[in-house]
C-alpha cells in the first residue's frame, strides 16, 4: 500500500512536471509575442509621424502625434506588465520545474535501494532454506549482516519520499497562489490604462458614433470614388 | 460567484498512514511475501499470475490504486526474476550480478512493460472519467447556486431595499433586465431536471448539451440586453456610494438579507450574469478536456463549447453597438469629421497651387508653372505611396505577432488546482481574452484596416504608371516644343503629353486627398478598436474584483506582497530540495565480504587509502583496455585521466587487473568508525576493531582557504555532539578545518568550524574531501 501511494504521487508529480514545463514555455512565448506586438504598434505610429505626409496638414499632424504618444505610453505600461510577470510568474515557474530532477533522482535512488534490498533479502532466504552446515551458517550470518544496512537505507529513503512527496505536491497550491493573483492584477492594471488612454485618443482622432457597418460603408465609398478616377487602372 | 473548493477526489489515496512503521512494514511484507511463492516463480508464465494474486490480496479504496499497485507489482516481478537468476549463479562473490541478459528475460520484461503501460493507461482513463464527472457536476451545481443568488437579490434584497426611507432613486432600473436572465437560467435547469438523468449517467452529457443548445438563442437575447445595460447598474450604485449614510444602510440590508453570503454591495449580485456568461466556455471546455473523443456525445459537446464562445462574441458586439447608438445618437461631434473632410481634393490643389504660385513669383518663369505644380503633386503622391506601403507592412507585422500571442494557450495548463480561485479566475480571463475578445479585435482589424489598406495599395499602380508615362511623353514634348511648324506626328505627340498632364493635374489632387482621408480614418478606427478591447477586458475583470484576495490592496502593497511571497516560495523549494538530497544521497555502508576485505588491504597497501574507490554500478567496458567491473568492487586509482588526457576515464587497479573505468561510476570509498573515538583530549582510544580507513588524512597539509580552494571539506555523515568540545554537523555540510587534530595531536579528531559558525571537534574520518568542481547543489560525490 505504501508503495502504491508513492507511485500515485509520482504519477501526479509526473503530470505536474510536464504541466509546469509547458506553462513556463507558453508564458515565455506569450510574453515575447506580447512585447513584439506592442513594439509593432509603436512602429506603426512612429513611421507615420516621421513621414512627410504629416507636414501637409496641421490637424493630421496633431492626430498622428497623439496616436504616437498613446502607443508609446501603452508600450511603457506593457513593458512594466511584462517585468512584473517575469518576476512573479515566469521565474517561479522555472524554479518549480527545477525541483523535479532532484525528486526524480530521489525516486530512482529509492528504486535502486529497493532492488538491492530485495536481492539481499532473497539471498538471506536462500541460505535460510539450506541445510544448516557450518559454512552455510557463516554465509547466512554474513548475508544477514549485509542485508541490515541496506534494509535500513531503503526504509529511510522510502520514508523520506513518502513524507516529502505528498507535501511537495500539496505545496503547489500555496506556491502558485501569488503567481496567479499577480498575473491577473498585472493585466487589470494594463487594460485599465489602455482604456483610459484610448478613450481619450478616440475622442480626439476618431469619428464618433460609428458602427462597424458604417465604417465599412464609408471606406467602400472612398474606394469607389478612387476607382472612378481615370488615372486609376480599372482591371 | 464563489468558486467552490474541489472536493477531495476519491481516487487520490489518502496520504500515507501516519505511523511510519506502517510503510516500512508494508515494504517488508511485500518482500517477504514473495518467499513462499518463490517456487512458483520457476515457471515464467506464473509471474503474471502472481501479480494478479498479489493485488487481489490487498484492499484498496478505489479502482485506480489497483492499477497502480499492479503496475508496481509488475516492476517488482521483474526484480524478483533477477533475484531468482542471481541465486542460481555459482559465483562466490556476493556482489556479483548476472551480466548476461537472456532473450527470455527480455521478452518477459517487454511483456511486463506492456502490461504496466496498459494499466497506467487504464488508471489515466479512470482519472479522466472522475474529472469529467466533477466538471459536469461543477457546471450544474454552480448554475443552481447562481440562480439562487440571483433570486435572492431580486426578491429578498430588492424588497428589503424598497422599504428604505427615503426611497432609493432608480432602484428598479438596476433590476431591469435580470428577470429574463433568471428565467432562462431556470429553464436550463428545469430541462436538466425534467429528463430525470443524473450527472453520473452517461446520457447526462447529451442532455446537458442539447438543453444548452436549444436555449442558446434565448440565452443570447437575455444576456445581451443585460450586459448592454450593465453600465447603468454601476453608475447608479456609484451614485448611492456618494452618500455614506445611505450606502451604509444599503449594505446593512444586504448583509441582513443574505447573512451566509459575504456580500458588501449590490453589484456583488448584479455582476453575476456578466461573469456567468463568460464562464460557460471554460466550464464546457473543461468537460471536453476530460472526455474521450470516442464518447458518443463528444461532437455535441464540442458544438456546445463553440456555441458558448459565439454567444459571447455576439453579446459583446451588441453591447458595443448599443453603446455607440445610445451615446452618440444625440450629439454627433463633427469636428474630427470636418477636419478629415477638409483634406479633400480642393484643399490639396489649393496648397499645391499656393506652393507653385510662390515659385512663380520667385522665378518669374510662367512657363514652368505647370511643372512646379505637377512636381508638388507628384512628390506628394510618392510620399503617400511610401506611407501606405510602410503602414501595410507594419500592420501585417502587428497582426503576425497578435497571432503568435493567440497561439500560446497559457490557459490550458492543468495543475490539478481546479478548486482554487486564483488559477480558475486566471483561466477564465485568459480563455475569454484568447477565445473571443482578442479574436474579435483581430477580425475587426483585418476587416476595417488591413483589407482596405490592401485595396488602397492596389490602386496605387495606376497613377504610378501614368506618371511615368507622362515623363516619357514630356521628354518627347520638350524636343519639339520650340518648333514653330509641327508635323502631324509631332502634333499628336504634343497633344498626348498635354492630355496626360492635364488629366494628372486634375485627378492627382483628388487621389491624394482621398487616400490621406482613408489613412486618417483607419487610424481613428485603430484607436477605437483598442478602446473596445480594453473595455471588454474591464468588464470581465469587474466580475472577479470581489473574489480574489488582495484585490482591494493598493498596487504598491500588492506587488510587495507578491514579490515577497514568491521569494518565500523559492526559499521553501530550496529547503525541500536540500532535504531530499541530504537524506537520499547519504551512502549505504556495507560490511565487506572477506574477499573484498582482502582486495581492500591489497590496494591500500599498494596505493594508499586515499586512492580507494568503489564501483557504483556494474560497468561493462566498451573500448580497448576498459575493465568490466561489478557493482561494489573496490579499485584503486592510478591516474585520473587516460593517455589522451580525457579526465572522465580513469586508470584503475582492480586487484591485479588494470584498465580504464568511467569516473562517473566510481565513488570514493571510506568507512566511518563503528563508534566515534572517545572525546578528544584523551589518550588514543583502544579497541578500534575492523578495517578503518581515513578518508581525510590529517597528515596532509591542513587546508588553508585561499582564493580558489581546489578541495572542499565536508561532513560525510551526521554527527551529534556529545559534549561542549564537539560540534554537531549534518551530512553534506561544508566545514572549515581549523586544526586537523585535537589539543594532544590526536589525528582522529579535527577542530572544525561548521556552517553556522560554531566550532568544535568532529571525528576526522567523518569528514570527506571534495574537489570544488562540483556545484553545491549537486551531489557531493562524482555521480553521473
Amino acid at each position: 500500500m505504501a508503495l502504491s501511494t508513492s507511485l500515485v504521487f509520482y504519477f501526479c508529480c509526473g503530470q505536474l512536471e510536464d504541466q509546469t514545463k509547458k506553462l513556463h514555455k507558453d508564458m515565455k512565448k506569450s510574453t515575447e509575442a506580447d512585447l513584439a506586438m506592442s513594439k509593432a504598434a509603436v512602429k506603426i505610429s512612429a513611421d507615420l509621424l516621421s513621414n512627410p505626409l504629416c507636414e501637409q496638414d496641421q490637424a493630421f499632424l496633431e492626430s498622428m502625434t497623439a496616436l504616437d504618444t498613446a502607443m508609446r505610453r501603452m508600450d511603457a505600461f506593457n513593458q512594466e506588465k511584462v517585468n512584473q510577470i517575469q518576476k512573479t510568474v515566469i521565474d517561479p515557474l522555472k524554479k518549480y520545474s527545477g525541483v523535479f530532477p532532484s525528486l526524480n533522482m530521489a525516486v530512482k535512488r529509492r528504486e535502486q535501494a529497493l532492488q538491492d534490498y530485495k536481492r539481499l533479502q532473497s539471498k538471506v532466504e536462500k541460505y535460510e532454506e539450506k541445510e544448516k552446515t557450518g559454512p552455510v551458517m557463516v554465509k547466512l550470518h554474513q548475508a544477514r549482516e549485509e542485508l541490515r544496512p541496506v534494509k535500513e537505507d531503503f526504509e529511510a529513503k522510502n520514508k523520506q519520499l513518502l513524507d516529502e512527496m505528498p507535501k511537495f505536491y500539496h505545496s503547489r497550491i500555496d506556491y502558485f497562489q501569488p503567481s496567479f493573483e499577480a498575473l491577473i492584477r498585472a493585466q487589470v492594471v494594463y487594460f485599465t490604462e489602455m482604456y483610459k488612454i484610448f478613450s481619450e485618443l478616440t475622442d480626439q482622432i476618431d469619428q464618433a458614433g460609428l458602427t462597424d457597418e458604417q465604417r465599412e460603408r464609408e471606406t467602400e465609398a472612398k474606394l469607389s470614388e478612387l476607382r472612378a478616377l481615370s488615372i486609376v487602372a480599372d482591371d | 460567484m464563489e468558486v467552490p473548493r474541489r472536493p477531495q477526489p476519491s481516487f487520490m489515496l489518502a496520504l500515507p498512514k501516519p505511523a511510519s512503521s506502517m510503510s516500512a512494514m508494508g515494504a517488508v511484507e511485500k518482500v517477504t511475501k514473495k518467499g513462499p511463492m518463490k517456487e512458483k516463480l520457476e515457471r515464467t508464465d506464473d509471474q503474471v499470475g502472481q501479480g494478479k494474486r498479489n493485488s487481489e490480496e490487498e484492499t484498496f479504496e478505489s479502482g485506480v490504486s489497483v492499477f497502480v499497485e499492479a503496475s508496481a507489482d509488475s516492476s517488482e516481478l521483474v526484480d524478483t526474476s533477477t533475484a531468482r537468476t542471481n541465486s542460481r549463479l555459482p559465483s562466490q562473490d556476493s556482489f556479483s550480478e548476472e551480466s548476461s541478459i537472456s532473450e527470455e528475460r527480455l521478452a518477459e520484461e517487454a511483456k511486463e512493460a506492456k502490461k504496466k503501460s496498459e494499466e497506467e493507461a487504464a488508471a489515466a482513463k479512470e482519472r479522466a472519467a472522475q474529472r469529467q464527472l466533477l466538471a459536469i457536476e461543477e457546471l450544474v451545481q454552480s448554475e443552481r447556486n447562481y440562480l439562487r443568488m440571483l433570486q435572492l437579490s431580486t426578491v429578498t434584497i430588492r424588497s428589503n431595499l424598497q422599504k428604505l426611507q427615503p426611497p432609493l432613486a432608480n432602484l428598479d432600473s438596476m433590476f431591469l433586465y435580470i428577470e429574463e436572465v433568471i428565467d432562462v437560467s431556470g429553464r436550463l435547469l428545469s430541462l436538466l431536471d425534467q429528463k430525470q438523468v443524473k450527472p453520473g449517467d452517461p446520457h447526462f452529457l447529451e442532455t446537458l448539451c442539447n438543453s444548452f443548445l436549444s436555449l442558446s438563442s434565448d440565452i443570447e437575447a437575455a444576456y445581451k440586453e443585460y450586459l448592454a445595460n450593465y453600465n447603468q447598474v454601476t453608475v447608479i450604485e456609484n451614485g448611492y456610494k456618494q452618500k455614506e449614510a445611505l450606502w451604509n444602510e444599503i449594505v446593512k440590508v444586504i448583509k441582513a438579507s443574505a447573512p451566509e453570503v459575504n456580500a458588501t454591495s449590490l453589484s456583488f449580485f448584479l455582476v453575476m450574469p456578466v461573469q456567468r456568461i463568460a464562464r460557460y466556455p471554460l466550464l464546457l471546455q473543461t468537460i471536453q478536456k476530460h472526455t474521450d473523443p470516442t464518447h458518443p456525445a463528444y461532437p455535441l459537446l464540442e458544438q456546445t463549447a463553440h456555441t458558448s464562445i459565439a454567444l459571447n462574441c455576439r453579446i459583446n458586439e451588441y453591447k458595443r453597438f448599443r453603446e455607440v447608438a445610445d451615446k452618440y445618437k444625440k450629439t454627433e461631434t463633427l469636428t474630427i469629421k470636418d477636419k478629415i473632410n477638409r483634406l479633400n481634393s480642393h484643399s490639396i490643389a489649393k496648397k499645391t497651387a499656393r506652393f507653385s504660385q510662390h515659385f512663380k513669383h520667385e522665378t518669374g518663369i510662367a512657363a514652368k508653372l505647370v511643372d512646379e505644380e505637377f512636381d508638388a503633386l507628384e512628390g506628394f503622391f510618392y510620399v503617400l505611396e511610401n506611407g501606405i506601403l510602410e503602414l501595410l507592412e507594419n500592420v501585417e507585422t502587428y497582426l503576425n505577432h497578435l497571432q503568435a500571442f493567440l497561439a500560446c494557450k497559457t490557459e490550458e495548463f492543468d495543475f490539478d488546482m481546479d478548486g482554487e480561485k486564483a488559477p480558475i479566475c486566471y483561466k477564465e480571463i485568459t480563455t475569454a481574452l484568447r477565445q473571443w475578445i482578442l479574436p474579435t479585435f483581430e477580425k475587426r482589424m483585418r476587416t476595417l484596416i488591413h483589407k482596405p489598406l490592401c485595396a488602397l495599395r492596389d490602386l496605387l499602380v495606376g497613377p504610378r504608371n501614368l506618371i511615368r508615362k507622362r515623363l516619357d511623353k514630356l521628354l518627347d514634348y520638350e524636343l519639339i516644343e520650340a518648333k514653330s511648324n509641327l508635323s502631324y506626328e509631332e502634333q499628336a505627340v504634343a497633344n498626348t503629353y498635354r492630355t496626360m498632364n492635364t488629366l494628372l493635374l486634375n485627378e492627382l489632387p483628388q487621389f491624394n486627398g482621398l487616400a490621406l482621408q482613408m489613412i486618417w480614418s483607419m487610424l481613428g478606427t485603430f484607436s477605437c478598436l483598442h478602446k473596445d478591447l480594453a473595455s471588454d477586458m474591464e468588464q470581465l475583470f469587474q466580475s472577479f474584483a470581489q473574489q480574489l484576495p488582495h484585490s482591494s490592496v493598493h498596487p504598491a502593497a500588492f506587488w510587495e506582497w507578491a514579490e515577497s511571497a514568491v521569494l518565500e516560495g523559492a526559499r521553501r523549494l530550496q529547503t525541500l530540495c536540500q532535504s531530499v538530497q541530504d537524506s537520499l544521497n547519504s551512502p549505504v555502508v556495507q560490511p565487506l565480504s572477506p574477499s573484498s576485505q582482502r582486495r581492500l588491504k591489497q590496494l591500500t597497501d599498494k596505493h594508499g587509502s586515499g586512492k580507494i574507490y568503489q564501483v557504483m554500478t556494474t560497468v561493462v567496458g566498451s573500448r580497448d583496455l576498459d575493465l568490466n567491473l561489478v557493482k561494489g568492487e573496490l579499485v584503486a586509482i592510478i591516474s585520473e585521466a587516460d593517455t589522451r588526457g580525457d579526465k572522465r576515464r580513469w586508470l584503475v587497479d582492480a586487484g591485479g587487473r588494470r584498465g580504464y573505468v568511467p569516473n562517473s561510476k566510481l565513488i570514493r570509498y571510506h568507512q566511518p568508525a563503528e563508534d566515534p573515538p572517545p572525546s578528544p583530549h584523551l589518550t588514543l582510544p583502544e579497541g578500534m576493531s575492523g578495517v578503518r580507513r581515513h578518508s581525510y588524512t590529517p597528515q596532509s597539509q591542513p587546508l588553508t582557504i585561499t582564493r580558489q580552494p581546489c578541495f572542499q571539506v565536508l561532513a560525510a555523515y551526521d554527527f551529534t555532539a556529545r559534549g561542549n568540545h564537539e560540534v554537531s554537523v549534518r551530512a553534506g555540510e561544508p566545514v572549515r578545518v581549523l586544526e586537523p587534530h585535537d589539543k594532544r595531536g590526536n589525528p582522529e579528531w579535527s577542530l572544525v568550524e561548521a556552517g553556522d559558525g560554531q566550532r568544535g571537534y568532529v571525528p576526522s574520518n567523518y569528514l570527506a574531501m571534495m574537489p570544488t568542481g562540483t556545484g553545491p547543489s549537486s551531489s557531493y560525490y562524482p555521480y553521473c
